[in-house]
């Protein structure tokens, strides 16, 4: 009541009261587990990510996994499963987010067979902290995806608030959750090796066209005030381009998590960063749709 | 009239974080095209893997020895399916142990390791690759 009082602007908001009850949130909650696994499924069931839970380089796990949390506190920003209007609200959800995928990882792979308690707690502990990463993503985007008690144009006002830095994460988080889709498996790396170097620029070429069709079709925030004419350039150098720049920088940085860069010649990991930027430029066009 | 005072604030008001995002973008684009379409032009196709093998380091364990090896490809082909074997001459039959390594990408490293029962210091090794599949 006290709340509902000083703040007058909230009091007539049915989903945010909803969010700060107990049931609201366990629904927000049971929503999550829902996400993790819609999202992490078919990594769950992708062998190459339960064989990464005990060859990846630990130290660079340990860095994914955080940088994988700077992600969701942000996303908490833009979706989350629960309406949040402070950092450590963000913080605190992403939290819940990672515990529930943490969870439901470790659930499924139990399930499977896949986690069995005689395995060394290294491997156990690497083999969940792997699928949590998509799982967690899954979580955060639950309510969104799930819940339709968020009106669209509240996600475009906050989309519009957050302008060009906001759309450059969207874009990062798109890319990332793509790529990280596909990279787990050896068919990534064989589609490389297979190319010749013709092959490989025709598909960055076709990435950026892609990305481009994405970035003019679906349209971004703050795409209305480009004006005509220059529309077309303008768009394709702020979206398209440094959207494809983040594309190729987080599918090198997936790669090297995996440790598929060590020993590997500059241009055949350039090939490599191409092959997996196509489904990161992918994921970094549709991300506006996702989110 | 109204056009050119926009293009001017359009270049006025663009923020720095543009300027970085987009030029990043351009460069990093630039540069995966440069490094393939260098390989493209360069060539070196058609020349098949060639795998050299050497010893990183022997390390005993408590059933014998292990014998860390590095596979170094030196053509620009990708080899697949590595075979890696190693020979051990201790005078009368030659002990020898393989390994097989999944992938050797061309120009690249790519480590493997061979078990012995005797000490492989103690005695002449010899390592090669035994074959490989075109991926």
């Amino acid at each position: 009541m006290n709340e509902a009082a000083t703040h007058p602007g909230r009091s007539g908001d049915a989903g945010d009261e909803r969010g700060t009850t107990n049931r609201g949130y366990a629904i927000g909650l049971a929503r999550a587990a829902g996400g993790a696994i819609i999202f992490s499924l078919p990594l769950l069931m992708t062998m190459e990510m339960w064989f990464l839970g005990f060859y990846i380089d630990r130290p660079r796990l340990f860095l994914f996994l955080i940088v994988n949390f700077g992600l969701l506190v942000v996303l908490s920003r833009f979706v989350g499963f629960e309406q949040t209007s402070t950092w450590s609200d963000d913080v605190l959800d992403a939290f819940a987010a990672y515990g529930v995928a943490v969870i439901v990882s470790a659930a499924v792979l139990a399930l499977f067979g896949i986690l069995t308690p005689g395995m060394p707690r290294d491997e156990i502990v690497g083999k969940i902290a792997v699928q949590s990463v998509p799982a967690s993503f899954g979580a955060m985007l639950a309510r969104q995806q799930m819940s339709g008690d968020r009106k669209h144009e509240d996600q475009d006002e906050v989309e519009r608030k957050a302008g060009y830095a906001g759309q450059l994460f969207l874009m990062t988080a798109g890319a990332l959750f793509l790529a990280f889709n596909v990279a787990p498996t050896e068919e990534m790396i064989l589609i490389g090796f297979k190319m010749t170097p013709w092959h490989a620029i025709g598909l960055v070429l076709l990435s950026i066209l892609l990305l481009h069709a994405f970035v003019y079709t679906v349209g971004f925030a703050g795409q209305e005030d480009m004006g005509g004419e220059g529309g077309f350039r303008s768009s394709f150098v702020r979206y398209t381009i440094a959207g494809y720049g983040i594309a190729l920088l987080v599918s090198f940085y997936v790669l090297w998590t995996f440790g598929r860069t060590d020993g590997t010649d500059p241009g055949q990991i350039a090939s490599m960063t191409a092959v997996l930027a196509f489904p990161g430029a992918i994921g970094a066009a549709i991300a506006r749709l996702v989110v | 009239m109204g056009g050119r005072d926009r293009k001017q604030s359009l270049a006025d008001r663009t923020p720095a974080l543009e300027w970085i995002a987009s030029s990043l973008g351009l460069l990093l684009t630039l540069g995966v095209l440069g490094s393939i379409g260098w390989e493209a032009v360069k060539g070196g196709n058609g020349r098949p893997p060639a795998i050299e093998v050497t010893v990183e380091g022997v390390t005993p364990i408590a059933s014998g020895y292990v014998v860390e090896v590095r596979a170094h490809n030196r053509s620009a082909a990708t080899a697949a399916a590595v075979q890696i074997e190693g020979e051990l001459d201790k005078g009368g039959e030659p002990v020898t142990s393989t390994a097989s390594i999944d992938y050797v990408p061309g120009k690249s490293d790519r480590r493997a390791g061979l078990f012995f029962a005797d000490d492989p210091r103690a005695y002449p090794l010899e390592l090669r690759a035994v074959g490989y599949a075109k991926p």
